[in-house]
């Protein structure tokens, strides 16, 4: 053989190339040929060149018909192949949880207007603020306040909130300016509350609600003490 | 019943694939799949594995016909050369070496007369009027079918080692040696 110098990496190149078409390469440096093709022009030219002079070695070997059953199975996996989308990379439009908090969302909302629009029908006036009370560690709706007038409001639950045994919750509010925030009583879980504001000033926008964890007889201070389980602002609707 | 080489347009055919007609893909399995399930066969040494092997190649064949660049190759070797690189990679990756028995001895007959004598069938040899042939005549005999064997059925540097008798070292440099020589005579 005369090889230059200069040739001694494209002959080792070459020779990869060979022994990787004739077969003779084990798995592992199959799988790293096959790695280095996409992306090395020389190697992937070098394999080219030797598939081409190797083909015609496949004409020795007989053809073999293969089976009735080989097509439909082909074509099987290809209508299989058509039906989805293939795998896109994930798009927003493919991402479950985003769906699945999305659903959550929605359907939140239609218990919210649903309620609202159900235990409005009764009453002559319609709801002039909304409060929708959430949980404040993943903003889940639990409880709905509606005021038809600035006097009254109504507390429906949305759910059986779940409760420990030796706790109540108790509700709150404070407007912008108060001192803190005012008692509105105990609630049991899943309850609907109907309260007149008549000792209290009028219901303003952006009225904070809430409701706490507190004892089996509320708060002994008069003041919030135990964590917020819900809590929201009113929003005037038109 | 298939159409004689020269006159499959094995490039239309490809090129069709890539715009999505499944006609193509029909046509091309028509045209070979029995050639290309003997060349999984050879190299699986088992019809149920070489009908796998056959189908996912139909399926990569369609699915990366996109790939195939006319510049860079026939249309035909293409399809040969996925086919026989999904049997080698599953071959190895299964490690699946042959023992090389009394039923290997028997299936490599026809391939072994290449050891020296001429006795090769007639129409194999007429199918092989391509250069490779003449090159590979040039070659000493043991060497020649060291390639032979590895290219048509698959065999590992041990596999020819001991089908031959021969030292593992020795087969590898005279598969080594006859690659250069290949190269060299076919340009």
């Amino acid at each position: 053989m005369t090889f230059k110098p200069e040739d001694n990496d494209s002959a080792d190149l070459d020779a990869l190339a060979g022994e990787y078409v004739l077969g003779t390469l084990d798995a592992q440096q199959r799988h790293a040929v096959e790695q280095r093709l996409p992306h090395d022009a020389n190697l992937q030219a070098a394999v080219e060149r030797w598939e081409a002079r190797l083909l015609p070695l496949n004409d020795l070997v007989p053809a073999q018909p293969p089976s009735r059953q080989l097509w439909p199975r082909i074509e099987r996996s290809l209508n299989a192949l058509n039906v989805p989308a293939p795998q896109a990379k994930a798009s927003w439009w493919n991402l479950l949880p985003l769906w699945r908090g999305l659903s959550a969302a929605g359907l939140a909302a239609t218990l919210v207007l649903g309620t609202v629009l159900l235990t409005a029908t009764p009453s002559v006036s319609p709801p002039t603020y909304v409060v929708v009370l959430v949980a404040p560690q993943d903003q889940a709706p639990g409880w709905v306040i509606q005021a038809s007038n600035r006097q009254h409001i109504q507390l429906i639950p949305l759910g059986i909130t779940q409760v420990p045994t030796d706790k109540t919750l108790q509700f709150w509010t404070k407007g912008d300016g108060w001192d803190g925030p005012v008692s509105l009583g105990l609630v049991k879980p899943g309850q609907t509350l109907s309260l007149p504001l008549d000792r209290l000033p009028p219901l303003e926008p952006n009225q904070l609600f809430e409701l706490t964890l507190e004892g089996p007889d509320g708060s002994a201070t008069g003041k919030p003490t135990g964590p917020i389980q819900f809590i929201g602002r009113a929003v005037k609707v038109i | 019943m298939t159409i004689p080489e020269p006159l499959f347009d094995y490039e239309a055919c490809l090129l069709a694939c890539a715009r999505g007609e499944r006609q193509a893909l029909v046509a091309l399995y028509a045209q070979e799949s029995a050639r290309l399930l003997g060349v999984a066969r050879r190299i699986a040494r088992d019809d149920a594995l070489a009908e796998d092997i056959v189908h996912d190649a139909f399926i990569k064949i369609w699915t990366r016909a996109t790939s195939y660049d006319p510049q860079r190759g026939s249309a035909r070797g293409w399809v040969f050369s996925v086919t026989r690189h999904l049997a080698l990679n599953f071959m190895r990756d299964n490690r699946l070496e042959v023992q090389v028995s009394e039923d290997s001895e028997l299936a490599l007959q026809p391939l072994a007369n290449l050891d020296g004598s001429l006795a090769l069938d007639a129409l194999e040899w007429r199918a092989g009027s391509e250069r490779i042939y003449g090159c590979l005549e040039q070659l000493d005999p043991a060497r020649r079918t060291c390639i032979v064997h590895a290219y048509v059925d698959g065999y590992t540097h041990a596999e020819i080692a001991k089908k031959l008798a021969t030292p593992l070292g020795t087969v590898k440099a005279w598969i080594k040696r006859s690659l250069s020589a290949l190269r060299e005579c076919m340009g």
